[in-house]
């Protein structure tokens, strides 16, 4: 089974194989680094609350990416969700080339490189038969189109697709706008979720404030 | 693996075949997957009940794991077709409960009594 951080990655990969253009927004980037710190708390090195993260152990997992995020959170001082989010968004370039290796490792992609108007190089990950996508687009569609409560995995893949703006890769916006109820019911039932939500909410207003300031 | 002492306990009794579970201290990873197969057991077992109270009056402390530990409680009732209710949650616990979204998914009572009258 894949973990939450690559199942969030692989759905940044589009039909094509490029990589979608959310993927390059902070809020993609910051869904990703929630992901690997849910998955530190699935396998016990970390729990959470609304005012920290605690580290539980710092064994290694085995997995690159977490095993990155885990080795930044140790020995430092106690700081909440929104927080670490905001401080691990600089590893989240290092964070997506481990996930891609880590599903190019599983043969879930392939590597193609190819080139942009005849001259500029472009990697694309193209997905080799699809299951693992379709599988994780349809568990996400699944919780927002059905009745039942999902999973704790699905509640915090539907809540990360819909902060990262990966809805956006297979949903249309009228489709997104009719769910938004839905996906605020079960989407991101999680702490960790949650402080995703202000820091990548935290990050938006600090942006907009620095376009702002200049015109006045 | 560096677990803190949860000093964790759920005690729970049946009242004319509602299930009463009372969590008391704090649920946090190193309490939430024993509460949670506690939970199951109750929701899922042979003896069906026509519905579950979490009385939350002794429950201090809810973590990311926790809550987890509840949701997936709230999903297997669902499932089952069985209602399942929160009654006198602790002011943090509130908290946790409102801001992560899970108070939507639950209907919380003030006390066991008001909780017991919901399911009838």
């Amino acid at each position: 089974m894949l973990s939450l951080t690559e199942e969030l990655a692989l759905l940044a990969i589009e039909d094509d194989g490029a990589i979608a253009y959310t993927a390059g927004q902070t809020g993609f980037g910051m869904a990703l680094v929630a992901a690997c710190l849910v998955d530190l708390n699935f396998r016990g090195r970390l729990d959470a609350d609304l005012d920290a993260v605690h580290v539980l152990g710092t064994e290694l997992t085995g997995d690159a990416m977490l095993d990155l995020v885990l080795s930044e959170l140790t020995g430092q001082p106690e700081l909440s969700v929104e927080q670490w989010v905001l401080k691990l968004a600089t590893q989240v370039p290092q964070l997506v080339q481990l996930a891609l290796k880590s599903l190019l490792d599983r043969g879930i992609l392939a590597q193609r490189d190819t080139r942009f108007l005849w001259v500029m190089k472009e990697r694309r990950y193209p997905v080799i038969d699809g299951k693992e996508q379709k599988e994780a687009k349809l568990r996400i569609l699944a919780a927002l189109l059905g009745e039942d409560i999902p999973t704790p995995h699905d509640t915090v893949l539907v809540g990360l697709a819909g902060a990262g703006g990966l809805l956006e890769g297979f949903l249309s916006a009228a489709e997104i706008q009719r769910l938004e109820g839905r996906l605020g019911e079960v989407g991101g039932i999680d702490l960790i979720v949650r402080g995703a939500e202000a820091a990548i909410r935290e990050d938006q207003a600090a942006r907009a404030r620095a376009v702002m300031l200049p015109m006045f | 693996m560096n677990q803190p002492a949860s000093g964790f306990k759920a005690t729970q009794e049946s009242v004319n075949g509602v299930v009463v579970v009372a969590p008391e201290g704090r649920l946090d990873f190193g309490s939430a997957a024993e509460f949670q197969r506690q939970l199951e057991a109750t929701i899922g077992g042979s003896d069906k009940p026509r519905g579950v109270v979490i009385d939350c009056t002794g429950l201090s402390y809810v973590s990311s794991a926790g809550l987890r530990s509840f949701l997936v409680g709230a999903r297997a009732a669902k499932s089952a077709g069985t209602t399942l209710v929160a009654c006198s949650l602790t002011t943090s616990v509130r908290e946790v409960f409102a801001i992560s979204g899970f108070s939507r998914l639950i209907e919380e009572y003030p006390n066991r009594q008001a909780a017991l009258a919901k399911i009838g």
